[in-house]
Formats: C-alpha cells, structure tokens, sequence
C-alpha cells in the first residue's frame, strides 16, 4: 500500500507543462506492432477452415495434429490483438463474434446445447452463423464443439453429430478468418480508422487532441493488463488452492491456457515497446521502462514453469503459489503502467476516475 | 385514463426495447437469445447504466443479471443518473451536469424515447426520483444566475412530460434525491459546489462551500430538516445516498480539500437525528483519494455498498451496525446496483460488469462488452 500511495502521489507531480505531440508514439504502434500481429492473425485464421475440412473428411493423427496446431496459432495470434479494443475490432461487434469472453456462466454453452437440440442448420454456414448469437460464432464457440474437457479433438470423430459438428466448425473457422482479414485490412487502409487515431486536433471530432488518442490507446494496453490478471487469472484462483478452479483458465479446455496467457502478454508488452515513449517520459521517469522489461519477464518465468496442460496440472507442485505470485507481478506491472507512466507522459486515467460527479 | 399498469412479458419488451435500439447489434447481441432462450425469461432481473462508446458516443444500456447488453439508447450528450418509475414502466435518463437534457423511456409501449429539455434559467444536475405513486418526477437542478438549487417537479402522466414547478433545495449543487420510505419526504444531498453554465464544471466556491443532507415535504416543498457536517469538513462535497433498512441514508461525499487530509467519507443521515459519520479503516482510507463514486443498498438493506473509483475499491457496511465489513478491487469500478438477496453488480470504466456476492471473495467478472465505458453510475429497473 505504501508503493500506492507513492505511485499516487507521481501522477500529480509529474505533469508535464507543454501539450506533447502523442501522433509519432501512435504511428509507431501502428506499423510496428498492430498492423503486424493483425497480419498474423489473419494468415494463422486463415489456415483454419483446410484444417477443419482435413480433420472432417479424415480424422487421422495427423490431421488431428494438424487440427490442433492450426486452432493453437491462431488462438496464439488472437492473444496478442484482443486487447486492440479501439477501431476496427470493435465495428460490428468484432471482438465479440471472434471470441466470447468472459463467459463464466457458460452462455455460450447453453446456446451451443440449444442450437445441437433443435439441429439449427442456421450454423451450418458462415453467411447464416454471423446472425447467430454472438457467444456461438467464434473461437470459443469452436473450442466447446471441436474439444472434449479432457481436451481430446472430437472434431471429426464418428458419433451421430459428426457431419453436424463439422458443418458448424467450418462455418465458424470461416467465420473467424473472414473477420481476422476484414480487420487486418481496416487496420491498413490508410484512410480508415488509423487516420481518425492520428489526427487528433480540434477538427476530430473522436479525439481532440493527440493527447485523448494516446489516452484511448493506452486505456486500451491498461485495460489488457486488467484483463489477463482479473479476468483470465483470478476466477481460477479462487478464494483460496482448496477452491481453485482450473477450468476457469482462458481456453484451458483446448490444453492452450499457457500458451494464450503468455501470448497476452508478449502482445502487451511488445505494445507497449513499439510506443517507444523514452523520449517523450522525463528522465526521472526512464527506470519505468526497465522496470517493465523486469516485470514482464518475470512474468513470462513464472508462465514457463507450468506444465501444461494447465486444466489437468493445475494444484500440482507449486503451481498454484506460482500463479498468485504471477497475479502480484501483473497488478505491479499495472500500477507501474496506469499510474507510473501515465502519470509521467500527463495522460488520464479511467473513465470514472477523471473529472467526476 | 387509466393508470393500471399492465403485466408486459419480457419478449414483448425486448420486442419494443428493438426499437430503441442505436446499433444493430441486438439482432446478435446474445440478449435476443440470452434472455429469449433463458427458461424463466419473465423473471430476469434487468440494469440500467449510462455509457460512452468507444467511438464517443454516448448512451444508456440495459443489461440482464450475467451483463448480457439487451438494448442501447442513444443520447444527445453524456448522461448520468436514471429515475426508474416504481412500477418499471418507465425511467428517465438525466444529462450529466450542466446538461440541459433527460429522455423518458417507457419501454413497455412502442414508442421513441421522449427528450425533456430543462427550462430556461435552469439545467439538470444528472439525478431525479418518482413520486410513490409514480406519477411525478422530481429532477434536481441548477437556477444558476441565483446559485440556488432547485427541485423541478415534472408531471409524467399524460402523454407529454410537463414542468408544473419546483421547490427550494435550500442549498448550493443539490446532487442526489431519493424518496424516503414515508413516501412523503424528499431526501436532497445539496453537494455545496456552485457552477456556472458559461464557466462549465469548473468549481467556483471551494472556500465557501456548505453542503448539507435536506429532508423535504414533497407536497409543500417545506424543509423538514437539514443536517450539515461539522465545520472542518465543510468542503465533503454529500453527493450521493442509499436508503438502508431502517429507512437511514447513507450518504458518500467528495473531499475537495487537500489530498494530503483523509477525511471521513460517508456518513449515515436520519431526519431526527445527528449525522454519523463511519469510519474506514488505513491503508484502504488513505488509497481512495477522497472520492465516493456511488453508495448504494443491496436488496435487503443490510448491507450498504460505495464505490471508490479513483482507488479502485468499492467498500462495504453492515447498516445496522455500522460496521465496515471490507473493500473489493473493481479498477474504475463506480456503479453499484443491488443483484439477488444480497449481492451487488458493479460497472466499470473499462466495460466489466462484475459481480460480489461476498464482501470476503473477489469480484468475479461476468462481462466486459467491448468498446463500452460505464459511466458512474448502475441502476435496478426494479422490474
């Protein structure tokens, strides 16, 4: 608490006096990160429907292999864009249709058992499934038809639901790759969302300075750390080992917990480098970023000292010391980051934090 | 006219909510099959929250008990508090200070939200309540070239909303009203910060400020009882209130002194008595920047929950004891919404909606739609 009140205390007394141009830092993150990983999700996306098509007409290991190798990479690039919660990932609801998240009351599943019951043909197709619930169309949708929760692929397997399950599974890795490209593109169309991102000025009406940009970009990489600690981490934590869950990890029941958690926070920080905001942080300031660097490879240790599987290893050993120790690190990394830097560039907080009623 | 109010199944208010829709996402959104394939559909319990967009549009959002988005509304500007009729047939969105604007919308009929517009001289402070019979609404507001804070009263049952007058508030800011369980006396929290519309949200009497807690007699407007904070605390701005199960308010103030001080926050109101101030225990005092985002009751009124957005903590008492039973970490947490026996919902600025059943068991996230920011404040639709 004592590192709170100090870390508070920076955000006041760090302000710089003159408006800093944000667009440079903006840009930067543009080309150097986002644009690339949205190129990679798309390519890993687009490899999906063959891998469905494969597995379906031949369940054979290799095509099981295949299978699961191509929903694992696509899975590991949609970790390092999911946090991109600005522009294009959130037109048409996006995000959301990629995969549905977070889900602890399992809606998706219902609406999944709903859709077998009846035998929608509505899924059978992706032009049909994306006006389909959005909880049923993406990646975590393709996980619950495509896993058993030993994580054993049943895609393909001989049961009465086969030619059904598979339909239903092409549709959503067509699905999924249609909108990875549709993104991928939006992020490159320069008079697209990127033009909005970057002139920010009193004509804008969405950002009126660069500054409100690199606020809304930041909140962004601020709300991924949220994420990934209080969304992916905690729920499986629980209140204590007795009561950990560890099918509360994202995407444990496809055996990839680690691999996304780890892909999450690559993505966050390689983010967070691309901004290279050194110069623009007064010196005071510059241990921030090795302190990040720590941090995250703290982090990343800690990931990859888990024995995956983490649905089936999960309690073993010290594993679950490690992931609370991991839960630490990551609110360290977001106090450094929302309160820390943001405190050192000048940029707002939350929402509901800034000038309040 | 008759004022019966008739029992609406919820696929026929999902089905008039369609059209209030601002985007096109409830054909997809899980809502239409969330809730219309949910086996007990009628029995939903439903929230209502203001909300910013990504793309900087503003709106209110109703949501279903797992934070499922059913229905958007747009709004002319940002919005606030919302007053939600007794019988849910209706509620009304208010602006965000100084707005000038509230939307009525009765979800129950087909039609398009209604826009009130405040009255020249006067604008709205961002909160209001109904009268107990439903048929008036009581919207706080600004006559600002007196500095005086003001009570519109608003007739809702005809078609059309009407203004047919208004009370003294007998204070500065007047921020957060609710009915007591009289169903007679007004609870005004007068917040003391004077502004101005051409000097915007700027605060322009910080030395002066002397915020107190009204209680009001809705049929006469006569000030009842007003209760103010000693003097070394004359700058805790009491802005918003919870009614417990004793009928008690409590009330969650701003500080507007120096950061350096940790002055008590809430204190617990009665119209016959001194104020109460609670305590909060160090270090989660001295972690919430003096600044109380929303206080609200869970269902039983036992329990009082205020949010603490600029610490990132919503906190917690027992209301008979005043005893403080512990704080949870929701970052950019601020609306607080009763959910079950007794838990509570809570809206961030990042787009969660998380749930706390136990004040001892961390929130647990039940959604996060994307590109959306909770703004203040969640309310029950009571339905």
């Amino acid at each position: 608490m004592r590192f709170w009140v100090l870390a508070a205390f920076a955000v006041f007394s760090a302000v710089p006096a003159s408006a800093a141009d944000f667009n440079p830092p903006i840009a930067r993150m543009i080309s150097n990160y986002i644009q690339p990983a949205m190129a990679e999700f798309a390519t890993t996306a687009d490899r999906l429907p063959d891998a469905v098509t494969s597995v379906c007409s031949d369940a054979s290991p290799s095509a099981v292999a295949g299978f699961r190798t191509a929903y694992a990479d696509t899975l590991a690039a949609f970790s390092r864009i999911h946090f991109l919660r600005l522009g294009p990932l959130l037109e048409d609801d996006r995000l959301s249709r990629l995969a549905f998240l977070p889900d602890p009351r399992g809606i998706a599943q219902r609406q999944i058992r709903k859709i077998y019951a009846k035998k929608d043909a509505g899924v059978g197709a992706a032009e049909s499934l994306r006006d389909k619930s959005v909880a049923v169309q993406g990646l975590t949708a393709l996980q619950l038809i495509a896993f058993d929760k030993e994580s054993e692929v049943v895609l393909g397997r001989a049961d009465a639901d086969r030619d059904f399950t598979c339909a239903y599974a092409l549709a959503i890795a067509r699905n999924v790759a249609a909108i990875a490209d549709d993104v991928a593109a939006d992020w490159e169309d320069k008079d697209g969302f990127q033009s909005v991102l970057l002139s920010g000025g009193p004509q804008n009406d969405r950002y009126r300075s660069s500054q409100e940009a690199m606020e809304s970009v930041f909140n962004a990489l601020v709300t991924g750390l949220i994420i990934v600690r209080d969304q992916d981490l905690l729920p499986a934590l629980g209140a204590s080992e007795a009561k950990a869950r560890p099918n509360r990890f994202p995407f444990s029941r496809s055996a990839n917990s680690i691999q996304y958690l780890s892909g999450e926070l690559h993505g966050l920080q390689d983010a967070v480098t691309s901004l290279e905001l050194e110069d623009m942080t007064p010196s005071d300031f510059h241990w921030i970023f090795a302190a990040l660097d720590f941090e995250f490879g703290n982090a990343q240790k800690l990931l990859s000292e888990l024995e995956p599987p983490l649905r089936q290893t999960f309690g073993q050993g010290e594993s679950y010391s490690q992931v609370t120790v991991l839960a630490i690190t990551l609110q360290s990394i977001r106090d450094t980051m929302a309160l820390e830097l943001a405190g050192a560039l000048g940029l707002a907080g939350g929402f509901n934090s800034l000038d309040g009623d | 006219m008759s004022r019966t109010f008739k029992t609406v199944s919820r696929r026929s208010f999902l089905a008039a909510m369609g059209s209030l829709a601002a985007a096109p996402v409830f054909s997809r959104s899980t809502l239409a099959e969330s809730l219309l394939n949910r086996e007990a559909a009628d029995g939903v319990p439903l929230f209502a929250s203001a909300f910013r967009k990504a793309d900087g549009a503003f709106g209110i959002g109703i949501v279903d008990d797992l934070g499922q988005i059913l229905a958007q509304i747009s709004l002319p500007g940002r919005g606030h508090g919302i007053a939600v009729a007794p019988d849910g047939s209706r509620f009304v969105a208010f602006a965000r200070r100084p707005g000038t604007f509230a939307v009525v919308v009765r979800p129950f009929e087909d039609s398009r939200p209604e826009l009130i517009t405040s009255q020249p001289g006067r604008h709205f402070y961002g909160h209001g309540c109904f009268s107990a019979d439903g048929r008036l609404l009581y919207a706080v507001e600004n006559d600002f070239r007196a500095a005086r804070g003001v009570i519109g009263i608003y007739d809702m049952s005809g078609g059309e909303t009407r203004r047919i007058g208004e009370f003294e508030t007998n204070g500065i800011g007047p921020h957060d009203i609710l009915l007591s369980p009289d169903r007679l006396t007004l609870v005004v929290a007068n917040g003391g910060i004077e502004t101005r519309p051409d000097t915007g949200r700027e605060k322009l009497n910080l030395d002066t400020m002397a915020p107190s807690v009204v209680f009001i007699d809705s049929r006469s407007g006569d000030l009842l009882a007003q209760h103010a904070l000693d003097k070394d605390l004359h700058q805790l701005s009491l802005r918003h209130m919870a009614l417990d199960a004793q009928g008690r308010v409590w009330v969650g103030g701003q500080f507007e002194g120096s950061l350096d001080e940790v002055p008590p926050l809430v204190g617990v109101f009665s119209r016959d008595g001194a104020p109460q101030l609670t305590a909060i225990p160090d270090p989660v005092a001295s972690g919430l920047r003096n600044y109380i985002g929303s206080v609200t009751a869970n269902a039983g009124g036992d329990v009082i929950a205020a949010s603490a957005p600029r610490g990132g903590q919503t906190l917690f008492w027992n209301s008979a004891t005043c005893a403080y039973l512990g704080a949870r970490t929701v970052p950019d947490g601020c609306g607080v919404a009763p959910i079950d026996q007794g838990s509570f919902l809570i809206s961030d600025g990042n787009g969660a909606l998380s749930l706390v059943a136990d004040p001892a068991a961390p929130a647990e996230i039940l959604a996060r739609p994307p590109g959306i920011a909770w703004d203040n404040h969640l309310f029950t639709l009571g339905l």
